[in-house]
């Protein structure tokens, strides 16, 4: 896909700066503090990941770099100007990750509403319909209301309307909430093309084994920042150590993790438990656990041990 | 620049096509728009007939003479009045009302006739049963018109022919017959669309938040004042295809004149439309909800619109208070112009000043939506 449309001079200029940037953005609703001074930055051409858990603060990260929002403090820039500005409009796309397309309108008219919106010519709006119709595997469903649809194709369709004129800057708001696996890693597999073609991608998920598949990703939690690196410098850079305990009594073998200080995480892994250890205190707890007849087996650490293990750290 | 409005004209005409698509798509804004208005028309134009028409009349006649009949025969004479009956005394009159079985009863005393041939001043008595003011007030005029043109029979049988010193020649222009449908549909065309005009705005813009599409269109390039508009233009039609036909069913069901030129019609049913579009608007940008916007939406046009417009209670009758409140009101001068248009054959020499009255609203009402429509989610 062309993903560099031609600009305008004026727009050059602020070229140099990074696609996203979020500098120290807060906001509260009533008691509820959704952003907590969160920094963070996205270059052009990236695919960063926005991890964390639900209430974490990300859709409102996202809806604040998308102008969508008034901010108690801080600045949200998108492609160097004011994320509110009406020229940054242009260039973003934005998914948002609840229903937002038109329920009554079939797949065909929700596509060409968006177009006109973007004042596409009718020729442009054809050729890129017609492809984005074709990655998607929406074509067939042309004339289908949006209503109709199933979560998987209708997250493909808001993705099709927000790709429309084709921007430099695409904001994704858990955009596979809800969706089968293998829709999953078709979407996976879009993202990275357009990545791959230029485009700056900002994802948000729950999903902790989909923070892998980013470029960077940032772990958040209460409305900030715990965590930021591409996957495997955070995994190489993980403190603790992660252990599968086999065997004993269930309750009385998460009675005894729950009482020790040193255990971070655990978390069940079908039969077994999966937790993560402070490092070098394993040998102690494989002790206290062997009169319960449990034992400890060493096992990679993965990402999900890592941010459950950081996030139970700073909620502590 | 000129790019810049053409950019602006596409994103109102999407607005406006994909609005288009809704209500075609949704049969309730349809039949609320197009069906219940002629419905609410056709009940209110029959039901609410003020015409004063075969008023049950008892008749305690105690003279039972000639004269005394010829007296029961001149007020029933025209079918106003409908006799239903004698009772044997007044007393019974009263049971009479509580029955319902007559609103007005004449009572003779006898001694009528013979108290008329020695020419002395005859008491005749009228009971009307005043529960239902409107019916009792006309009541009261018509009685007293045909009492009257009975003395004044008799007077001259008398006398021979008399000439009263002053003598008024009574000419009602416009409404000769005094038939309440005449001024009854257009306060009801008015009543009707802006009910339903404020109503299916009220409706859009809080649609939006609910459906969760008002993120998108935010994020999009599209301007506030680009989603008013679009979102008005539809509406607009629908709404002039409304009051076309709430006219055209007034001309054709109540025989309602059309005096005036279509033109001056459609420019101060389109002028009015504007204004209540606006409010709609107004009253959705603010709710944000479906259900409060059409509580707010109904409450802020059906009661002011229904009284204090003038349609069924004269604006002249109103307390001081009431009467400056009613400049507000939106459905006063479409009233008062329709009125004028319709049976009067008013052009604009004489309309400006309720077209004026209607543009200001608009333009306020319009702005204020759009001033009010902030562009945030949060």
């Amino acid at each position: 896909m062309e993903l560099h449309p031609e600009r305008g001079e004026a727009v050059r200029e602020a070229d140099a700066a990074p696609a996203l940037s979020a500098r120290g953005l807060s906001r509260r609703f009533g008691a509820v503090t959704a952003l907590d001074g969160l920094t963070f930055e996205v270059a052009r051409g990236e695919l960063y990941g926005l991890v964390g858990p639900d209430g974490a603060g990300k859709t409102t990260a996202i809806r604040a770099l998308a102008g969508l929002i008034r901010l108690d403090g801080g600045e949200a820039r998108v492609l160097g100007l004011a994320a509110d500005d009406h020229a940054v409009r242009e260039r973003v796309g934005l998914m948002p990750q609840q229903f937002s397309l038109y329920r009554d309108l079939s797949v065909g008219e929700n596509l060409r509403f968006f177009s006109r919106v973007f004042v596409l010519p009718r020729e442009v709006y054809r050729r890129r319909a017609e492809r984005l119709l074709e990655i998607t595997r929406l074509g067939p469903f042309l004339d289908r209301r949006a209503d109709a649809l199933s979560g998987g194709m209708y997250k493909k369709l808001a993705l099709a309307c927000a790709l429309l004129h084709e921007p430099e800057v695409l904001l994704l708001d858990e955009p596979t909430n809800g969706v089968d696996p293998v829709s999953r890693r078709e979407l996976w597999a879009l993202l990275h093309e357009f990545v791959h073609g230029g485009m700056t991608v900002l994802v948000s998920t729950p999903y902790m084994d989909e923070a892998e598949r980013c470029g960077r990703v940032g772990l958040m939690n209460r409305g900030r920042l715990l965590l930021e690196g591409a996957p495997p410098a955070l995994i190489a850079g993980f403190r603790d150590e992660a252990y599968e305990v086999r065997g004993g009594e269930r309750d009385r073998v998460e009675a005894e993790l729950a009482r020790t200080a040193s255990v971070r995480a655990a978390s069940p892994a079908g039969e077994r438990l999966r937790i993560v250890v402070a490092r070098g205190a394993a040998p102690e707890l494989a002790r206290s656990l062997a009169p319960l007849g449990a034992t400890l087996a060493p096992v990679t650490p993965d990402f999900e041990d890592l941010f459950l293990s950081r996030i139970r750290e700073e909620d502590a | 620049m000129k790019g810049r409005i053409r950019r602006s004209l596409v994103r109102i005409y999407a607005m406006a096509a994909k609005e288009g698509r809704h209500i075609v798509r949704d049969p309730r804004t349809l039949y609320m728009s197009l069906g219940m208005p002629v419905l609410l028309l056709f009940l209110f134009g029959y039901g609410v007939a003020f015409d004063i028409d075969r008023i049950p009349l008892a008749v305690v006649d105690q003279d039972r003479t000639e004269s005394s009949r010829a007296l029961v025969h001149a007020l029933t004479a025209s079918r106003e009045l409908v006799s239903v009956g004698e009772l044997p005394d007044p007393a019974a009159v009263l049971g009479a009302f509580r029955q319902e079985r007559a609103v007005a009863a004449l009572v003779v005393d006898e001694g009528y006739e013979r108290a008329l041939l020695a020419r002395e001043v005859v008491p005749v008595q009228l009971l009307v049963d005043g529960a239902d003011a409107l019916v009792a007030n006309q009541l009261l005029a018509k009685a007293d018109a045909l009492v009257r043109a009975e003395s004044q029979r008799l007077a001259s049988a008398e006398v021979g022919e008399t000439t009263p010193p002053v003598r008024v020649k009574v000419w009602t222009r416009y409404n000769p017959d005094g038939r309440s449908a005449f001024y009854m549909v257009p306060g009801l065309a008015a009543y009707l669309l802006a009910i339903t005009a404020v109503l299916l705005t009220a409706l859009t813009i809080a649609g939006e938040w609910e459906r969760g599409s008002m993120e998108q269109l935010f994020a999009s390039p599209i301007g506030r004042l680009e989603i008013v508009l679009g979102k008005l233009l539809p509406y607009l039609g629908l709404g002039l295809l409304e009051f076309l036909l709430v006219v055209a069913f007034g001309m054709i069901a109540f025989d309602l004149p059309m005096r005036g030129s279509g033109f001056a019609l459609a420019l101060l049913g389109l002028v009015f439309l504007l204004g209540m579009l606006g409010q709609g608007l107004l009253v959705s940008v603010i709710a944000k909800n479906q259900t409060v916007a059409t509580q707010a939406g109904t409450m802020s046009s059906l009661l002011p619109s229904l009284l204090l417009s003038g349609m069924i209670f004269p604006i002249e009758n109103m307390p001081v208070v009431l009467q400056h409140f009613s400049r507000v009101i939106p459905a006063r001068y479409l009233v008062h112009g329709l009125r004028g248009v319709l049976l009067k054959g008013n052009g604009l020499d004489v309309l400006w000043p309720d077209l004026l009255a209607l543009a200001v609203f608009a333009l306020v009402v319009i702005g204020l939506a759009t001033a009010r429509f902030q562009r945030r989610l949060a």
